[in-house]
């Protein structure tokens, strides 16, 4: 990670001390995690694989029934364009809160025994997971419909990019809510 | 000279082709996307229009009541977040 440009409005802006990378761009600061141990939530946002059996053991528990994995892996295209490589930033202060928060509601709202919402950052090679979201609950009922709705809300609050890569080096920052749970263009 | 600091994110690190800066402070929240405007032109409506704004580890209203009444101090944090596309 660099703070380094080839935009040519850089040098025209006033000079000043190189700024070091800020600590949310660092890798060396991750993993970063929250943790609410009463309603036994689990966040973590890492530079590094992630681990859905470890996910798994967070959240079993002998009164689950149910237990959802989730896990959003990385495509190799985008609208049929051959995708090279995926890319994600976070911003920590907003993205652990709005995800302990998402977590927690989920909790409440649906009576579950736990929840893990896991987001991978920087480079990640096509398909591997760039999301891991597991949830166990009493009931079938409860966990699929809470996995899936805390995925949603993941994808629409998170404060978290994505930049897709393409083959022929162009590349686009991604935005959720242009497009649906299906991959369709939101009109 | 006092500054804060503001990250930048996806479509609003590439316009502004930087991750972070320090500007000067106090700022009144209210200047921040004209102060913006002056140093990349065509950033508020290209950009700025579809983004939230953060201060500290809250969001703040750039254009509503925030707006009139907050002032962006010396080592304060704020962030431009656009459209978010994890998963």
């Amino acid at each position: 990670m660099s703070t380094t440009t080839d935009n040519p409005q850089q040098q025209e802006q006033h000079q000043q001390q190189p700024i070091p990378v800020p600590p949310h761009l660092d890798p060396t600061t991750y993993p970063r995690t929250t943790t609410n141990p009463a309603l036994n939530t689990h966040i973590t946002l890492t530079y590094t694989p992630l681990d859905p059996n470890a996910a798994l053991t967070k959240i079993s528990s002998p009164n689950a029934g149910a237990n959802v994995l989730f896990l959003g892996t990385t495509r190799n295209s985008f609208e049929d364009r051959p995708v090279s490589q995926l890319s994600y930033t976070a911003y920590p202060p907003l993205a652990l809160k709005t995800l302990s928060g998402i977590a927690e509601e989920a909790v409440k709202k649906h009576g579950l025994l736990g929840v893990v919402i896991g987001h991978r950052l920087g480079d990640v090679p096509i398909g591997e997971s760039s999301i891991v979201i597991a949830v166990s609950a009493g009931h079938r009922g409860a966990a699929w419909r809470a996995g899936e709705e805390v995925l949603e809300l993941c994808k629409e609050k998170a404060e978290i990019w994505k930049k897709e890569v393409f083959v022929d080096g162009d590349a686009e920052w991604r935005a959720n809510r242009d497009r649906d749970a299906e991959g369709e263009l939101v009109h | 000279m006092p500054t804060f600091q503001i990250h930048y994110f996806a479509s609003a690190s590439t316009y502004t082709g930087k991750q972070t800066e320090h500007l000067a402070a106090p700022l009144p929240l209210s200047q921040l996307f004209d102060t913006l405007e002056a140093l990349y032109p065509g950033i508020r409506e290209k950009v700025l229009v579809s983004c939230g704004v953060s201060l500290g580890e809250e969001y703040v209203d750039v254009n509503g009541d925030d707006g009139s009444v907050v002032v962006i101090g010396p080592g304060d944090e704020v962030a431009i977040i656009p459209p978010v596309s994890s998963g």
